[in-house]
């Protein structure tokens, strides 16, 4: 064969490999999937406060903190996540445990808001002498107008900060100082990096807004799977 | 198909698959605002909320994103802060042209500049 075809056939195949997700299982569209999503086409997002079901008590606000970005860039109108919850304080509304399965017909009211994003994390944790962060988080996105839900993922976020170089003639020396670096490699990244990563990766399918150019146009792209578990070299 | 067509055809193939769905362009410019705001949550002190005010302002000055707009909600946040800082009339200003670019927020926006003029 010619050198002219071999390149053309790689470049085809990296694009291939690049650009489609080879899957063997039955997909599903987004269009199919989110169909609720699609029959109402919320336009603005308010964040709820995240229900902590961890004892780091620290994980709701930190948590919070991952959402807001990610559903911008998704092209929906995002509530102004600092304010939004200061009022959500003083009007007691901060623990979302209440409205999760409840009526949201208050915020539509109220607020004006299409649709809220609840979380409920169920992971936040450091494992210094493994070596690694973990966050596990569950995503529900409910219409403030009909109460449906739009959009559910849950997802574990592990980040693997353990030096990977497993070299079998390595002596035991070596394993050891392999360890306290992963070690103070844990200790010196931020639990935050989980919880962020987490976060991107499940939004990641929640389907356009209104503000993005692919609005209404991924309703053919496959549905990625509602629950995941991610492991990371970070 | 001769050689030339296929390399082409090749070329083409990978320039479209990166303008389509192997790019991501961001829609708006941030800043390093997630770590300005998950800082200040963090510590709640006067040089971290100084530092989130500054990205603010930066969000909202130079927007080099897809949209060329400033980002959902910030204008409003900006506007809270300029209204504790006792900065009344140019919050109500700030509050109003979130609204002004989001019709989305006009019923919050609107009950907040209710209780702010009170």
């Amino acid at each position: 064969m010619k050198p002219q075809y071999l390149i053309s056939i790689a470049i085809l195949a990296t694009f291939m490999a690049g650009c489609v997700s080879s899957s063997s299982t039955v997909q599903t569209t987004r269009g199919m999937k989110y169909e609720s999503l699609y029959q109402e086409n919320p336009r603005s997002i308010v964040i709820m406060p995240p229900i902590n079901l961890t004892n780091h008590a620290e994980a709701k606000d930190y948590f919070y903190t991952t959402l807001y970005q990610p559903l911008c860039e998704k092209g929906y109108y995002v509530f102004p996540p600092a304010l939004t919850l200061e009022v959500f304080q003083q009007e007691g509304a901060y623990d979302s445990e209440e409205f999760i399965e409840g009526d949201l017909g208050k915020f539509a009211e109220v607020m004006g808001c299409d649709a809220a994003m609840f979380t409920r994390i169920s992971q936040w944790d450091k494992a210094a002498l493994n070596g690694t962060i973990t966050a596990e988080v569950e995503y529900t996105l409910r219409s403030t107008h009909t109460g449906n839900t739009l959009f559910q993922r849950s997802g574990t976020m592990i980040l693997d900060l353990n030096d990977d170089d497993d070299d079998p003639d390595s002596s035991l020396a070596d394993a050891i100082a392999g360890m306290i670096v992963s070690a103070i490699a844990t200790a010196g990244t931020d639990k935050i990096e989980a919880g962020r990563k987490c976060t991107r990766i499940a939004i990641d399918d929640l389907p356009y807004g209104y503000y993005s150019p692919l609005y209404l146009k991924d309703k053919q792209d496959i549905a990625a799977d509602s629950v995941f578990t991610k492991i990371k070299p970070s | 198909m001769t050689r030339r067509a296929i390399i082409w055809l090749s070329l083409a193939a990978l320039a479209v698959c990166m303008l389509s769905s192997c790019s991501s362009q961001s829609l708006y410019t941030w800043y390093g605002y997630d770590d300005a705001f998950y800082d200040n949550m963090k510590k709640q002190s006067k040089k971290s909320s100084e530092k989130l005010t500054d990205t603010y302002r930066l969000l909202i000055d130079d927007q080099k994103g897809t949209r060329r707009a400033v980002p959902p909600g910030i204008y409003a946040e900006y506007a809270y802060v300029l209204y504790k800082g006792g900065k009344t009339e140019e919050a109500i200003e700030m509050f109003r042209k979130e609204a002004e670019i989001y019709p989305e927020s006009a019923k919050f926006i609107e009950r907040i500049i209710q209780n702010i003029e009170k």
